[in-house]
């Protein structure tokens, strides 16, 4: 590596690691639009200026995954981007990144993709060329309006997902042009969100959140961590709210209030277990204990009605709790509440969503930590139209009201209910169209697929909130594999083969075009301003200032009660979002099937769940296949017992039961939406998800769940324990009592124990301490990381980073379910307080465990042939090459973060999805162990680029892992721990600092942990 | 004059039946043993033979091409069927060695009848035991680095691993039991010589060493045979201490602890003269050796495994204390664990083979019934594998990281190779019984009374 970088041409001006080099107009990217160029793999006879071998290139672009537009950095090498990570210039990710984000690579090298345009020819496809396909395409959409044809003939229907703002423009012309109608469905709607701001203070987009500035925050079941409208934006919002100053010994309040905690509720310090449907009662109860009699202007009448008690009663708590959170919510301002999310659409969704924005509202909270943008239509487009829209288009198809039937970045034959009778009435428009890149449920009922392209490969812009904008840009040359072209250049192509003009031949022409104005904005040419613009990922601009909207009354009443459910059964069932493959549109990427989910820790399949209670009372156990009966649709499911639900609850995550979306996808899991009814909340729209009751009942049969979880109860172990809040600063002095005894040890010739708690790890290794082969004698950094529990949200981002970072296998559900599961990191989920029969204190740890790389480390010496070892920096190593596979170091370890290659994994990924490959790790053979490296490579990669290009030693902060680098919650700081300044080493002078197990086998590991802070009395010593 | 043998025999030390007393009965009746086999014998190796083709199959044909993911192996239980097996086998190995060269130093009257099958038992033991450390491998091709050789990189194995000290260990033992073993053959290998034809006579032609039976060939081969039981017993103690440290180096609870190598060793023992009294009870009983196999072999047999399974059944229980009275929270609960978690039913199994069936030893009349003697023994065989599964399995499955539990199954592959095993060594041991004489018949000759040319010999001296 070293020696390539020496011999490189100087000529060529080497860019700053972290400077990010954007393309000009022309050149590469652009020739990528094109199809009709000859693939040829030719090695490099010219060299393209970008490309130096071995030598990543980063590019800016905008995530494609959801409607949040993340800003990214892809990282390419030859050519092929084989990592993306979070933009820290964006400010709405500043850095971070979620597993799906990192899941998107998959989705691009996905071997399920099309090779070409698919036509459909009776019951299976042949695959055409892009001049077939587009031209079919045209002489249809011209038939099916031709008045005079009777029998299949009629409108064109544009069936669209989630798109920029430029793409929604080109549909939008492209449909009036046909004199269409576009529909927008996306599965996980925000309609009532919306609808509910809209009514409330005239707002077109939806409310932005101010989630760090809140000293309290009440979440209304709102699962904002993992599929809320923003995850990493919000998850790095509540960190940075409820993460402990300690300075001040002051932190932020979260207090979760709904049936279910989600990975976002297990982060609350309080849990209010309210009945499913009693969000808004319990709001609006609030706001009226608020507010006092005659408050909260046009809603004064209805929080008259609905006193407190009717809110305790209504939501099965005590009066008492309700009031004392109403004061709360007053007095520490600022507060904020947030929320139902999609995962509790019910009947009454918009109206539940009115009521914590009146609460908002009367707690004085507009403009401070909530803000409706009434001026600009901001928002990404489409994004939140329900599923009144589409029932709509349903009826049309139904009717034959529908010639051309286009669809385009949506799965509405799996993410709509059965009952709604989508799948028929899509089966009987003439001639339906599928812009996918892989085949989805939706794609396989079509009769011509243009394959798009993944968001990596094409053009786009996005607006993710007023006054930002980025824009997407290929960060390499298609798939060549792939016979791709991007859906806007088709829809160009059938456009003028139409004989519509629609301003530009190409989607990068129509996309600059939309954008020649922005060079105003910056004051430079528009070239230059672009430029700029693709350089730094994003542009920030003054947006129109909005004034702090008032509270307007509704025109329409609406219903504030819990709502009815369908069916007789004794449990309420919960349809959320997952936090893994969101609707379902991430279900064929295998890095998230593998992905423990954040609360369940399965992975792959679905599964219910089920209060421990509920269960015993039934008989029930862990792992126990039930059947899940609604008025309409029954499902097999195993169980999982959690405490974190209501007893009168079930609650099943979307995102499973694919039958037609791929390999990874297929087969795994159930689709909770066939349980639901097809019923549109009104007046937003959206589909209804909290609507029915079910029966459970016990099949008798049972399988071995896909978890990673072995016992979720410490065993009163040193592992993730917590700190009270009241008790901050008398930590050090504790510490020094126990240091004092373990020093004692040094005298009768033990290990020198690195202080347990406060002491100085800089100072490592300590005098008289011995470790390793290579001692003290080394002056080069020792690296060290620092997680703080009291930031991390349990996200598991980085779980996904490092798996692409580090090309670790994926292993397939039946190796998890023997215990094969290979990621580096594993977040650790410790229940301490869980109890869904009574408001109050909840206390869950999260506990990121990867190698710790001990100075001490019991790996090391067991190992017969040195295949691991401690490097002078401190970094425990592993040599797959010299590696024998005994797995005693494993044995030894007792983290257990080693992981073993039990088969040759690596052989069992297809072309082209061994592409995403790190080329600066190697892939690991049948039988050797592997584990963290604290991202080697990227050490090395920062000393030579520091080395060779400035001669000097590597700067703090150079050097950021993957993990570190995804972390939303900025939990994680890694960093030279000899260096008395770096960030790494003030982090960890905090008194909160703890190493796992240090104390009981002290060894001395280089990751420590930051105590999570809570407000309630740690009860347990150790913990 | 059988009166006279028998208390002559007696005095001398010696236990064999008195209805022996011509040293040519002791040829006729062990080389016949040599002579052709029958059907029976055939049919056993036949099935030990189709055993070992189903043991490579599994091994070289599944498990190494398509990696070692076929066993019921994981993340927290990286060591499981293979390696219990190893200690097993390890164990077994030990009574063989015990025998013939403490009991021979120590001059113990009842060792002759036994020990030549004993140490036969011990070599292939060492044979099968190791195979599994092979089999354990991840990658079974790069084996070999665990052997210490001068490479151009300096590349040396890791002294401080207790797996490179097991690897001395074994082939330690190996390489001397399979010496001893050899060398007290040689003089009866000789006598099948005399008798035997064709080819047969060929080969022991030639692994008879030219024996002659001179004065200073038995001179020699006395020294000899001294020196190497010296030699051999403190291997005997060394082999299952250094495997027991394979455990007790490493800081997992449940197997760092100090009482392992006394543990081990007294565990091997129980389990070797165990399996002993498993292979010579058919053997007796199919080839008639009553007379020189008496209940008296038996009972002292049998007292040896008494002995050990007290000392075996102090250490479980001293463990259990100690687990306990170390107030240790990771130790207490993996040993309640043992007891009652997930693997209880291994671990009782264990407590009952081990500690409370060979509770009958007290009993005169158990030691003497050879029926039951064998019914105990196989008990203590599957006692003594399930004692090293429990120590390799439970302590593995619930370490010190709760979140990172698992639980161990072993896969059709692993239970395999375990009966192949077991295939593997029948084979060798079959082999023997018609190759090599099964007793030692020079041995058994020197404490018989030496043939006298008048009638009353036997009263004489």
């Amino acid at each position: 590596m070293s020696r390539d970088l020496a011999e490189r041409d100087d000529g060529i001006k080497r860019r700053d690691f972290l400077r990010v080099v954007g393309v000009t107009g022309a050149g590469a990217t652009l020739t990528g639009c094109s199809t009709s160029e000859v693939e040829k793999l030719l090695p490099y006879v010219v060299a393209d200026e970008e490309i130096t071998p071995g030598v990543a290139t980063w590019y800016t672009t905008v995530c494609g995954g959801c409607a949040a537009e993340c800003g990214m950095w892809v990282r390419t090498r030859e050519g092929r981007a084989v990592k993306v990570e979070g933009n820290p210039d964006h400010p709405v990710s500043e850095g971070g990144l979620c597993s799906r984000g990192h899941a998107t690579l998959q989705h691009l090298y996905h071997p399920d993709r099309f090779h070409g345009p698919m036509i459909r020819e009776g019951e299976v496809f042949r695959q055409g060329t892009w001049d077939e396909a587009e031209q079919l395409l045209a002489a249809r959409i011209t038939r099916a309006r031709n008045p005079q044809n009777t029998t299949d003939g009629g409108r064109v229907m544009f069936i669209g997902g989630h798109m920029g703002p430029s793409m929604s423009r080109l549909v939008d012309e492209f449909v009036a042009a046909l004199e269409g109608t576009r529909v927008d469905h996306d599965a996980i709607s925000d309609a009532p969100l919306l609808e509910a701001a809209r009514i409330a203070y005239g707002s077109n987009s939806l409310p932005r959140y101010d989630i760090g500035a809140a000293r309290l925050l009440l979440s209304f079941g709102y699962d904002f961590v993992e599929s809320g409208a923003s995850p990493v934006e919000h998850g790095k919002g509540l960190s940075r709210m409820s993460a402990v100053n300690d300075e001040t010994h002051t932190k932020g309040t979260f207090v979760f209030l709904g049936p279910r905690l989600s990975v976002t509720g297990l982060n609350a310090d309080e849990w209010v277990p309210i009945r499913p449907g009693s969000e808004g009662a319990v709001a609006l109860g609030m706001a009226s204990a608020i507010a006092g009699p005659g408050g909260g202007g046009p809603y004064a009448n209805l929080l008259q009605a609905y006193s407190p008690a009717i809110a305790a009663e209504a939501a099965d708590v005590g009066v008492e709790a309700i009031e004392e959170l109403a004061r709360r919510f007053a007095s520490e301002s600022p507060s904020l509440a947030l929320g139902p999310g999609s995962g509790a659409h019910h009947r009454n969704a918009t109206a539940a969503n009115l009521a914590v924005m009146i609460l908002n509202d009367v707690a004085g909270n507009v403009g401070t930590t909530v803000h409706y943008d009434t001026a600009g239509a901001g928002g990404a487009a489409g994004a939140s139209n329900g599923y009144a829209a589409i029932d709509q288009a349903t009826t049309a198809m139904a009717s034959g009201d529908v010639g051309v039937a286009i669809v385009h970045g949506t799965n509405p034959a799996y993410s709509l209910p059965a009952a709604s009778g989508f799948r028929e009435a899509f089966e009987q428009v003439p001639f339906k169209v599928a812009f996918a890149s892989a085949m989805d449920e939706t794609s396989a009922l079509a009769d011509l697929i243009l394959p798009d392209r993944h968001f990596l490969e094409s053009w786009g812009d996005s607006a993710p909130r007023p006054g930002v904008m980025a824009i997407q840009q290929p960060v390499m040359e298609a798939v060549p594999m792939f016979d791709s072209k991007q859906a806007g250049d088709a829809l160009l192509a059938v456009s003028s083969r139409l004989g519509n003009d629609l301003g530009a031949a190409t989607f990068y022409e129509y996309l600059q075009t939309q954008h020649r104005d922005f060079a105003g904005t910056t004051g430079s040419d528009f070239d230059e301003a672009w430029r700029q613009a693709l350089r730094n990922g994003v542009v920030e601009f003054a947006a129109p200032a909005s004034p702090t909207p008032q509270l307007r009354a509704p025109q329409t009443a609406l219903t504030f009660n819990p709502p009815v459910l369908d069916g007789s059964g004794d449990l309420t069932l919960l349809v959320h979002p997952s936090a893994r493959f969101g609707g379902g549109e991430f279900s064929n990427s295998p890095w998230l099937q593998e992905l423990p989910d954040p609360v369940s820790k399965i992975t792959w399949h679905s599964w219910l769940e089920m209060n421990p209670h509920t269960g015993e009372e039934r008989g029930i156990r862990t792992g126990d296949i039930v059947t899940v009966e609604s008025p309409h649709g029954s499902l097999d499911v195993p169980v999982w017992l959690y405490p974190g639900i209501r007893e009168d609850a079930v609650a099943l995550a979307m995102g499973g039961g694919h039958t037609a979306m791929g390999r990874y996808a297929d087969g795994s899991g159930v689709n909770a939406l066939d349980l639901l009814p097809a019923v549109a909340e009104q007046p937003s729209g959206a589909l209804v998800t909290l609507a029915t009751t079910v029966t459970v009942t016990n099949t008798g049969t049972g399988r071995r769940l896909a978890t990673i979880e072995g016992s979720s109860d410490q065993h009163d172990r040193p592992i993730a324990p917590a700190v009270q809040l009241a008790l901050l600063g008398e930590a050090a002095e504790e510490a020094e009592e126990e240091h004092g005894e373990l020093m004692e040890l040094q005298g009768v010739g033990g290990f020198v124990p690195v202080p347990a708690e406060g002491g100085a790890p800089g100072a490592f290794p300590l005098e008289g301490a011995r470790h390793g082969e290579y001692a003290d004698a080394h002056e080069g950094p020792r690296w060290a990381m620092a997680i703080d529990l009291d930031k991390c949200t349990g996200c598991s981002a980085c779980v996904t980073a490092c798996q692409a970072e580090n090309n670790v296998p994926w292993v397939g559900e039946d190796q998890v379910v023997m215990g094969r599961d290979m990621n580096w990191i594993r977040i650790e989920r410790y229940y301490e307080h869980v109890d869904a029969t009574q408001a109050g204190d909840l206390d869950v740890r999260f506990l990121p465990m990867l190698c710790q790389h001990c100075g001490n480390a019991p790996c090391e010496p067991v190992c017969p042939v040195f295949a691991t070892y401690h490097t002078p920096e401190g970094v425990n190593a592993q040599i797959y090459n010299r590696c024998v596979g005994t797995r005693y170091c494993a044995n030894n370890c007792p983290y257990k973060v080693r992981v073993f290659n039990w088969y040759r994994y690596t052989d069992a990924v297809p072309e082209p999805l061994n592409w995403q490959w790190n080329p600066d790790v190697t892939v690991r053979d049948n039988g050797v162990m592997e584990k963290c490296s604290f991202c080697m490579q990227r050490i090395r990669d920062a000393e030579n680029r520091a080395a060779l290009e400035e001669g000097r030693p590597v700067r703090d902060g150079e050097v950021v892992p993957a993990c570190e680098q995804s972390c939303p919650a900025e939990a994680i700081v890694f960093g030279n721990i000899r260096d008395p300044n770096a960030r790494v080493t003030q982090v960890v002078a905090s008194e909160r600092t703890y190493r796992v197990l240090d104390e009981l086998i002290n060894t001395q590991p280089a990751v420590n942990y930051l105590k999570k802070v809570t407000f309630h009395e740690v009860v347990s010593e150790a913990h | 004059m059988a009166n006279g043998v028998t208390k002559d025999a007696t005095a001398r030390g010696a236990m064999t039946h008195p209805d022996l007393h011509r040293l040519d009965d002791v040829n006729r009746d062990v080389l016949k043993m040599m002579g052709p086999p029958g059907k029976g014998w055939w049919a056993l190796l036949g099935l030990a033979a189709t055993g070992i083709g189903v043991f490579l199959v599994a091994w070289l044909g599944v498990q190494v091409p398509v990696g070692i993911g076929v066993s019921g192996l994981n993340g927290p239980v990286g060591w499981g069927v293979y390696i219990t097996t190893f200690v097993f086998w390890v164990g077994i190995a030990h009574s063989g060695t015990l025998i013939s060269a403490i009991l021979f130093l120590f001059r113990a009257p009842w060792r002759q009848s036994i020990y030549r099958a004993a140490e036969a038992m011990t070599v292939f033991a060492v044979m099968t035991a190791g195979l599994f450390p092979l089999i354990h491998v991840g990658r079974l091709w790069h084996a070999y680095w665990l052997v210490p050789y001068p490479n151009a990189r300096f590349l040396w194995p890791n002294f401080k691993s207790p797996l490179i000290w097991d690897v001395f260990a074994v082939t330690t033992y190996f390489t001397v039991s399979a010496t001893f073993f050899f060398l007290g053959c040689i003089p009866d290998i000789a006598a099948a010589r005399d008798r035997a034809t064709g080819l047969r006579k060929k080969f022991y032609q030639v692994i008879a060493l030219g024996w002659q039976g001179s004065d200073s060939q038995w001179h020699h081969f006395g020294k000899a045979y001294i020196f190497l039981a010296a030699l051999a017993t403190p291997l005997v103690l060394s082999v299952h201490s250094v495997v027991s440290w394979d455990f007790a180096m490493s800081i997992v609870p449940g197997w760092h602890t100090t009482i392992f190598a006394p543990y081990f060793v007294a565990g091997a023992i129980y389990s070797g003269v165990a399996m002993v009294i498993t292979l010579v009870v058919p053997m007796r009983k199919i080839f008639g050796l009553e007379a020189y196999l008496t209940t008296k072999h038996f009972d002292a047999m049998a007292k040896l495994c008494l002995l050990t399974s007290m000392i075996v059944l102090y250490a479980y229980l001293s463990e259990f204390f100690l687990a306990w009275y170390s107030g240790e929270e990771v130790e207490r609960t993996a040993f309640w664990n043992r007891l009652f978690g997930n693997y209880w039913w291994a671990t009782w199994i264990m407590l009952v083979c081990n500690g409370m069936v060979p509770v009958m030893l007290w009993f005169k009349r158990v030691r003497h019934s050879i029926p039951a003697l064998f019914v105990i023994s196989i008990f203590v065989n599957i006692g003594m594998w399930f004692e090293r599964y429990v120590i390799v399995v439970t302590s593995l499955h619930h370490e010190y990281e709760p979140f990172a539990w698992g639980m161990y199954r072993p896969s059709v592959v692993e239970m395999c190779i375990l009966l192949g095993s077991f295939c593997w060594f029948g084979f060798w041991f079959l082999l023997f019984t018609r190759l090599l004489p099964p007793i030692a018949i020079q041995e058994l000759k020197e404490v018989m009374p030496p043939p006298m040319r008048n009638k009353a010999s036997g009263a004489h001296s």
